[in-house]
This record gives C-alpha cells, sequence and structure tokens, in this order.
C-alpha cells in the first residue's frame, strides 16, 4: 500500500518554482509510512510533469501536504478542507461523512482493485487467532487499529484489547522480529504477503487468518467542494497516467498496472462495517 | 563483470566542460596520480577542473584504471549549487569509474565507492532513474565495502549505510533500518571523526521512531556538528552544514508537533 500512496501522492504534488496564482491543496494522508515528507515531495515532483501534461491542467495547479500521523492528518482535513485528498481506507471511513468524501479512482495492481490482511505465525505454533489473545502482534498497519478492528477483523476481535499491539514502520523489521520469536504475529497487507517468498527465513511461516477482500484505496474528493465534472476530470487525468509513456514507466515502477474509475458499490460493504462497528 | 555490462541507466552523458579551462599549469596524467592526495574537498575549483581536463585526455592505462576522475568529478559535484551541473559532474565521474572497471581497475575498492558515490549524487533528484540505479548502487556500495572498507573515513559504510536509510523499503524496495543501523554504528564507531558519520547515524536512530533513541540522537548530533565546526573541510563544510541544518530542523518540527 505504501508504494500505491506514494504513486498517487506523487501525480499531485507541487514543484517549488513557478506555481500557479491559487494551487489546490491536496492532503495525503499515509499512515504508518516509513517515508518523509521530504522523500515523499522528491518522488511527487518526479511525476508531476506527467499529470499535468495528461490532465491539461496549468503548470503546478497543486500543491500538497504529506503526512504520515493520522492525528496529524485529521488536523490538516479539518484546517485546509481540501477538495481532493490521497487517504488509507481507514481514514476516509472516518472522514467520509465529515468532509463529504466520495471515491474517485483506485490503483488496479496484478489485475485487482482488492487485497486481503493476513495474520503471519511461525508455522503450528498457534492454530488460531483466538489463540492469540493477550500476544503480541506487530506490522506496519497498526497504526489505524479501529481499521484493523472493525474493517480486517469485520469487527470480531478489539485490537487494542485483544492483542498487545507493536507497530512498526517496516514490515522487514516486524517479520525479523517474527521469526525471531520476539513477535507471536504479524499483520501483512496483500504486497508484503505477496513478497514472502523474498525474505530469508530461519521458520516458515504460515497464516491463522485471512480477511476479506478489502478494496484498495485511492483518491478521494469533497462532493461538497467539487462538481461532478471536476472530479470526472481528475480522474480521467489519473486513469491515462499509465498509458502515458513518460506516465507508464511510473507507473511501472511502483507496480501499478493502471488507476480506474471507482465502483461506489465497493465501498458499501466498508462503509456498513464501519459504522456498525462504533 | 556483469555490472559493467549492465551499466546505469538514464545518466546525462553529454560533460559540461570540453575546452581547457583557462590558466592551468602544465600538467600530465603520471603527475597528476604522483600527486593526488593533494588533491581533494581543499583544492579550488579550478585546480579539480584543471586536473579533469588532463585526466579526460589520457590514455595511459594506469592513470585511466585509478579512481581519481572519478574523485575529483565527485568534489566538483559535492561543491556545485546548480543541480544541473552537479548532475553532469556526477555523471562524468561515474563515467570515469567506468573506464577504470573496463581497463582493469576492478579490484580497487575506491573504483567502486566513487563510482556509487557519483551515481548517487547522478540521480537522486530523479525518482525513475533512482530507483532504475538502486541495484546497480548497492553492488558497487558492496563491492567497495568488501575491497576497501576504510577509504573516506569509512565511506562505503556511510553510503551503503545511507542508502539502506533512505531507499524504499522491503517489499517495494531495499530499503532496511536494521542494515542501516548496523553500518552506520559501525561507521561511527571506526571512523568517529567523519561529521557525516554521526549525522547519518542520527538520522538511522532518529528513523526507528523510538522516544528512548532521542537523547543519542541528539548526541551524536552534537558531535558531528562539533566535528564540522571544528575541522577543516574545505568545499564540503558549506554543504554538509545544509545537511545537518534541514535534520536539524526535522527534528525541530517533530517534537513540537509532540508536544
Amino acid at each position: 500500500m505504501r508504494k500505491i500512496c506514494l504513486i498517487i501522492a506523487s501525480l499531485l504534488a507541487p514543484i517549488a518554482a513557478g506555481a500557479a496564482p491559487n494551487p489546490e491543496m491536496i492532503v495525503v494522508c499515509y499512515p504508518g509510512g516509513a517515508v518523509n515528507a521530504k522523500d515523499a515531495n522528491g518522488a511527487m515532483n518526479s511525476m508531476l510533469r506527467v499529470v499535468e501534461r495528461v490532465g491539461q491542467w496549468q503548470a503546478n495547479s497543486f500543491n500538497s501536504v504529506f503526512i504520515t500521523k493520522p492525528d496529524e492528518c485529521r488536523k490538516q482535513m479539518a484546517e485546509k478542507n481540501p477538495k481532493f485528498a490521497i487517504t488509507s481506507l481507514g481514514l476516509y471511513l472516518e472522514l467520509r461523512s465529515q468532509h463529504n468524501l466520495v471515491p474517485v479512482v483506485q490503483p488496479r495492481i496484478k489485475g485487482r482493485t482488492s487485497e486481503r490482511y493476513r495474520v503471519m505465525v511461525q508455522k503450528d505454533k498457534y492454530k488460531s487467532l483466538d489463540e492469540l489473545k493477550g500476544k503480541t502482534l506487530g506490522g506496519t498497519v497498526l497504526e489505524e487499529p479501529a481499521f484493523i478492528g472493525r474493517i480486517v477483523f469485520a469487527g470480531k476481535y478489539d485490537p487494542a484489547s485483544f492483542f498487545v499491539l507493536k507497530p512498526f514502520n517496516q514490515a522487514i523489521r516486524a517479520l525479523r522480529a517474527l521469526d525471531k520469536g520476539e513477535l507471536d504475529a504479524v499483520i501483512v497487507n496483500e504486497q508484503q504477503f505477496g513478497a514472502l517468498g523474498s525474505l530469508h527465513r530461519e521458520k516458515p511461516l504460515e497464516a491463522v487468518f485471512e480477511s476479506g477482500e478489502i478494496p484498495l484505496m485511492g483518491v478521494v474528493a469533497n462532493s461538497a467542494i467539487t462538481t461532478a465534472e471536476e472530479r470526472a476530470r481528475f480522474g480521467k487525468a489519473l486513469e491515462g497516467m499509465c498509458t502515458d509513456a513518460e506516465g507508464k514507466k511510473l507507473c511501472e515502477l511502483f507496480g501499478v498496472e493502471s488507476f480506474v474509475n471507482v465502483d461506489a458499490a465497493v465501498f458499501e460493504p466498508m462503509v456498513k462495517l464501519w459504522t456498525e462497528g462504533k | 563483470m556483469l555490472s559493467l555490462m549492465v551499466g546505469c541507466a538514464g545518466l546525462q552523458r553529454d560533460h559540461i566542460l570540453t575546452g581547457l579551462p583557462s590558466g592551468c599549469p602544465s600538467q600530465n596524467a603520471d603527475a597528476l596520480l604522483a600527486e593526488q592526495n593533494q588533491l581533494g574537498p581543499l583544492s579550488d575549483t579550478h585546480a579539480l577542473l584543471c586536473a579533469v581536463n588532463v585526466l579526460r585526455g589520457t590514455q595511459d592505462p594506469a592513470v585511466r584504471r585509478t579512481a581519481l576522475g572519478s574523485r575529483l568529478c565527485l568534489h566538483l559535484a559535492e561543491r556545485e549549487a546548480n543541480q544541473e551541473k552537479r548532475e553532469k559532474f556526477a555523471a562524468e565521474g561515474v563515467d570515469f569509474a567506468e573506464t577504470a572497471l573496463a581497463q582493469g581497475g576492478g579490484q580497487d575498492g575506491a573504483v567502486h565507492y566513487y563510482l556509487a558515490a557519483n551515481l548517487g549524487l547522478a540521480v537522486r533528484e530523479h525518482i525513475t532513474l533512482a530507483m532504475e540505479n538502486l541495484g546497480r548502487l548497492e553492488r558497487e556500495m558492496k563491492q567497495a565495502l568488501a575491497l576497501s572498507p576504510d577509504i573516506d573515513d569509512g565511506g562505503p559504510l556511510r553510503l551503503l549505510g545511507a542508502l539502506y536509510l533512505k531507499a524504499p523499503p522491503w517489499p517495494g524496495g531495499i530499503g532496511d533500518l536494521d542494515k542501516a543501523l548496523e553500518l552506520l554504528e559501525k561507521a561511527v564507531k571506526e571512523h568517529p571523526g567523519h561529521p557525516i558519520n554521526h549525522l547519518f547515524y542520527a538520522q538511522a536512530l532518529w528513523e526507528e521512531d523510538d522516544e528512548a533513541n532521542l537523547s543519542q540522537v541528539k548526541a551524536e548530533l552534537a558531535l558531528g556538528e562539533k566535528l564540522l565546526a571544528e575541522g577543516n573541510w574545505g568545499y564540503n563544510k558549506e554543504a554538509w552544514q545544509k545537511e545537518f541544518a534541514m535534520f536539524v530542523q526535522e527534528l525541530g518540527e517533530a517534537e513540537l508537533s509532540r508536544r
């Protein structure tokens, strides 16, 4: 998810010189990420020309603020009241009513626009999630425990009370700790799960929990302060990104096949789970 | 050999200096090589430009297989404020190093080290280039570390540590905070006199996002600043001061936001 956020964020980034008169602020929320704002902005700057060309905007029409802490994200969303934002699914669900958020585009990766989360343990050490009660759970996605509880665990477990949570800013560090027995379990997203084979491990791992399909999050818009046309234009520009000669290179670099228009129905079950979990 | 064939993706190959800089002393490559220790961060820019120009023209394999041209280009690149010019100096430094490898300089760790340092400078502002060259950077730095770990006050440890610190982490990249901490701690212990070793180690400790590290982060930072202020670092001093200032600012902003 990290690199997906980064590429989407990069599409909307400012460059320092020659900004348009009133650049539109994009709030980029990336909880739990191991990337700092300076690095992210460097990446963003490289991609700006592509999206401007594809979307036919005036140069530097957008500005952005990049945040990795959920509290700071809530604050910036309130202060900036942006037309467009890039958020995690958890923050979208939390802030959607307050800021009239609607999804605009989703990334497609390896043919999919959704992912599953899994809880990994050392093989044969635990048979089920229930056996992990009171045990340590690590991972990069624990900055948003409400999202994990309501969406990933579908409301069946409250991570904050069920586990001893150990957030990490790099998945590889959490998995090493699991391998050494310093953690009992690690929660991984689809991208991390798919890459487990590339890691050297002393002990084999297995999943004791697999979530349902959870949609990948992309760009959202405030429907109260954007028109349908603005949202469509934004979405169209992003959809064209990966077929543009230069944009294609960037998409390939980040493993994103394309950006696709959002089917709002995809998010309805998530909204239901979130609301039921309150 | 494989790395030679792979090459460095996408670098600007048009060098910015094609003519002889005016007022250069009469020099030949052999003499430069014999006195190469006199050329470094303390040398004025004109002297470095003259030396690089001599090295460009030499066909002497004994000179061409060394890291000298690459090292001098790195000094020029590091002190150059203009990004385009900086990247061209760095790209030429990569060319010098690749020539050295082609001439049989592969067992000289300095060739790999200056190749990697120049390559890093040439691509760091360009995300696609940087990502395309991550593998090459890592390979060259590892070779430098294996062959000549102590050159440039632990330069291979410092650079490889910084690469693992700054690169995107697994599964998207080679970034690895554990490896960064290990290498940079070693750099600080084995080469405590270099200010940037302390700065990078402080940054790695800070990346751990652990309150317990804060006092050590500040101690490493203070030590690095003291070494920088008191040492004669020549043209490197200004650029390094900026690096320190940026981290001090980041630290300050983070502390403010926590209150």
